[in-house]
């Protein structure tokens, strides 16, 4: 096994990293200012897929388009999860929301196979050649799909940072009672907030339908690393889940020649498990939110 | 029809075991158990291969409880340190690795193919009918000591405690109570009742397969719970009661309504779980009998 | 009779020091009082004191035995009990229930006993209700008895809080503002209580807010202010001083 193979596993890995970092960073955001763990984030995200899926069917053939309508399908369900249910649940416990996300999550999926079965779909895309550079294997499909995941990432990153909308939204996340003091107004915060996740979930939803598949579990498939990312980022630091995200795919690919295909698959949860025992708090984030 | 009745008494049984299991956890303890499926997939497994290899039934029975109940020992442990909705998210994990391991570990579990060739119970009664009765039987009283179990349990100072716990644990602990041996303790028995559901099904089914025992078997289990009431053991009882029929009940319907695919009766199955879940915390988390909600 | 005594002791979150060198003694069988503006460290040190914060230095000992590292069950297992601001009652369990669950040393919480040892579980949960039939009358809560704790109104609330550390079978109580939202008439039945628990040899230091009510009912007061112990001494005596005068007016 050489180096350049291991590379190229991490190339591999990146890629499904800044996939999971996107799941992950949709986790931490409703995390954070929601105060749940919405379970519903998988389904948003295979929401984007067959969204994209739609699209190309009615003859849009642009990836880009697709990835659009992606989005906009995403932010559509996560923005009538919030108004039909969510909001509803204001001043109730986590717990509820918890298992409201999950009924959330069972009823989209249960409507998307409904309507178009479970068989995958698959994305028609151009067959590109591989750039092999000094060993190394780099699609130009994935370049791209790494690329849009990692604008979408930063341009997320930098709303929550650099923007007015963005700061009200971390504010609500440290403290709400004195956010809402401040006059900071949560109708638009929460709005924003899921508009933000739709739109990360969307992003997730068109790269990893093109990357794999468009499924019913799709999104289900990646939630839990996606939790194991946002865990072990910290739950306070979107910036940590994103990292967080990255190094899990990284290491899952990598630890396939040694642990095997399936139980690659169970890293992330070993990851959850260990984390949630050595250190709750991950690596960014405060112990007060853990314990 | 009387054997379609025992067939859909049976299954009633090994979901009500679940159901009286999680109870415990989540209804009287307040502790999220996002990975009853879990224990449910050890009971099932220990017990199918003691059995498979040649064990008497009541080893196999009490290996499958006791697999499963030293399996929620660290996660009873990890309950002790974690907020629930991390714990949430640990116990969804864990039965993702429980599955994951069946899968993967196929010199023990035959992976995906399944274990088949279980050996059933009452063998000597022969096959249906009066062995099935008798399997019924057994399943009933299995439930009947269950109830009983636990309303001993809930009755005394130990389930006084458990839901203090439940309701305030910073509180109890105030008073000079640690939390934390009690909450172990009933991971464990909760536990321990899926474990014995999971022999029962195993039995019963003779062939399982890691793709029976995947999270929406947890979330069924939940649906009953919090339909019935949580924390309320009529309401156990009775959201199983709810459960089974709705699952039964839906494949009827495809009998009825021609055109709609097994594919279709699944997502459907799926959707009304989902709207359950939703519409039953918005507006009745305390379920039929008016158990305990948040 | 040393109680209560606590040395030195320090907090700080996030680099802001709340708690600073404080230092305060309270004798076993003293009832006495802490008063401060808002911010000025009571809570963080109520949750220094019972153990729901660790301190940063400083010791806390309790009839002479370090405190320090010890988490709150085993504080109040010595007999260190604590009321809360806010009260807590266990929302689903009834008043009767919400006592005896108070009661230490029950064997009946353990699971084995429960099934191996019903006679004397019996026997110990007859004692209990007793001791809860006490309690009841002596706070007056008989008629809410099988109430469960969320139906109750917030003064039945306070009264419950201090129901359960008295189940407990304290040594000294930290009452976190008993009399706070509660009517007038129901705060000279709360004080009442305390005097009468007093009279018993139980220690007390209460926090409050209503300095009025506070100054009638203990002997000595601690005035607290910016993390500090700015003033003790008699009531009347410390709210003369300016300096505690200057604090409530700049904030609280």
């Amino acid at each position: 096994m050489t180096l350049v193979y291991y590379v190229n596993l991490a190339m591999n890995g990146l890629l499904q990293g800044l996939v999971i970092a996107l799941v992950a960073l949709a986790i931490n955001l409703v995390f954070a200012v929601g105060r749940f763990p919405n379970a519903a984030t998988g389904d948003y995200i295979t929401v984007g897929g067959y969204a994209g899926i739609g699209l190309q069917a009615l003859g849009v053939g642009s990836p880009v388009l697709q990835g659009l309508g992606a989005m906009l399908a995403s932010m559509a369900v996560a923005i009538a999860g919030y108004l039909l249910v969510f909001r509803r649940l204001f001043g109730r416990s986590m717990v509820a929301a918890l298992i409201a996300s999950i009924g959330i999550a069972f009823f989209v999926r249960s409507v998307l196979s409904f309507f178009v079965g479970h068989d995958p779909y698959v994305f028609k895309i151009p067959i590109t050649r591989a750039i092999v550079v000094g060993g190394v294997r780099l699609i130009p499909t994935d370049l791209w799909l790494g690329a849009a995941a990692l604008v979408c990432l930063s341009i997320a990153l930098a709303l929550l940072f650099f923007t007015p909308l963005g700061r009200q939204m971390r504010a609500v996340a440290d403290n709400p009672e004195l956010a809402r003091a401040s006059g900071i107004r949560a109708r638009r915060v929460m709005l924003t907030l899921w508009v933000l996740v739709g739109a990360v979930c969307g992003v997730a939803g068109i790269v990893l339908g093109i990357r794999t598949v468009v499924a019913p579990e799709m999104g289900w498939d990646v939630l839990l690393p996606g939790f194991a990312a946002a865990i072990l980022g910290g739950v306070g630091s979107p910036a940590g889940a994103v990292l967080a995200g990255v190094v899990l795919g990284i290491a899952q690919e990598i630890s396939t020649p040694f642990v095997g295909f399936t139980y690659k698959i169970a890293l992330s949860f070993v990851v959850l498990m260990v984390v949630l025992v050595v250190r709750p708090q991950g690596l960014f984030g405060t112990l007060e939110r853990v314990r | 029809m009387d054997a379609y009745l025992v067939a859909v008494g049976i299954i009633l049984g090994i979901y009500m075991l679940m159901t009286l299991g999680l109870n415990l956890h989540f209804g009287f303890t307040g502790m999220i158990n996002f990975g009853q499926v879990g224990f449910f997939a050890i009971g099932a497994y220990t017990s199918a291969l003691l059995a498979l290899a040649g064990a008497p039934m009541a080893v196999a029975f009490a290996g499958a409880v006791l697999a499963a109940a030293l399996a929620a020992l660290p996660l009873g442990l990890m309950a002790l340190r974690l907020r629930i909705e991390y714990l949430a998210i640990a116990t969804l994990g864990f039965s993702e690795i429980v599955r994951v391991v069946i899968v993967s570990e196929e010199w023990l579990t035959k992976g995906v193919q399944g274990l088949g060739g279980i050996p059933r119970l009452f063998a000597s009664l022969g096959v249906g009918g009066n062995a099935e009765l008798a399997y019924l039987g057994l399943i009933a009283l299995a439930n009947l000591a269950a109830v009983l179990i636990i309303r001993r349990i809930v009755a005394s100072p130990f389930g006084r405690l458990i839901q203090a716990v439940r309701d305030d644990e910073e509180a109890l602990r105030a008073l000079g109570k640690d939390p934390a041996g009690y909450k172990v303790r009933v991971f464990m028995l909760g536990a321990a009742f899926a474990g014995l559901a999971g022999a029962f099904y195993a039995h019963y089914l003779t062939y399982i397969t890691p793709e029976q025992f995947v999270p929406l078997v947890t979330f069924y289990v939940w649906m009953a719970m919090i339909m019935g009431g949580a924390g309320r053991i009529p309401g156990a009882v009775a959201g199983t009661l709810i459960l089974v029929l709705f699952l039964e009940g839906s494949r009827f319907l495809r009998d009825f309504v021609p055109g709609v695919s097994e594919v279709e009766m699944a997502s459907l199955r799926l959707a009304a779980v989902g709207l359950a879940l939703i519409l039953f915390t918005l507006y009745r988390p305390q379920g039929l009998f008016g158990g305990y909600s948040k | 009779m040393t109680g209560l005594e606590v040395f030195g002791l320090g907090k700080a979150f996030d680099g802001l020091r709340v708690v600073e060198d404080v230092s305060i003694a309270v004798a076993g069988d003293e009832l006495a009082g802490l008063i401060g503006p808002n911010g000025a460290g009571k809570s963080t040190l109520f949750a220094l004191i019972t153990g729901f914060e660790d301190a940063d230095e400083g010791e806390v000992r309790f009839f002479g035995e370090l405190l320090n590292n010890l988490p709150p069950e085993r504080r109040a297992r010595k007999g260190l009990a604590r009321t809360f601001q806010i009260p807590r009652p266990f929302s689903h369990l009834t008043v009767r229930q919400n006592l005896a669950v108070a009661a230490p040393d029950q064997s009946g919480e353990h699971l084995l006993a429960v099934f191996a040892r019903p006679g004397k579980v019996r026997r110990e949960e007859a004692a209990i209700a007793r001791r809860v039939e006490e309690v009841l009358a002596f706070l007056e809560l008989d008629r809410v008895a099988e109430t469960p704790g969320r139906q109750l109104s917030g003064g039945q609330r306070k009264l419950l809080e201090i129901g359960r550390v008295l189940m407990t079978a304290p040594r000294f109580l930290l009452l976190d503002e008993p009399f706070a939202g509660v009517n007038p008439r129901l705060i000279e039945v709360i004080a009442d209580k305390i005097r009468a628990l007093n009279a018993e040899g139980i220690g007390c230091l209460v926090v409050e807010h209503n300095i009025q009510a506070l100054a009638r009912l203990v002997g000595r007061l601690f005035v607290m202010d910016w993390g500090r112990i700015l003033a003790e001494g008699a009531p009347g005596e410390v709210l003369a001083r300016p300096e505690v005068r200057d604090a409530y007016i700049g904030g609280g």
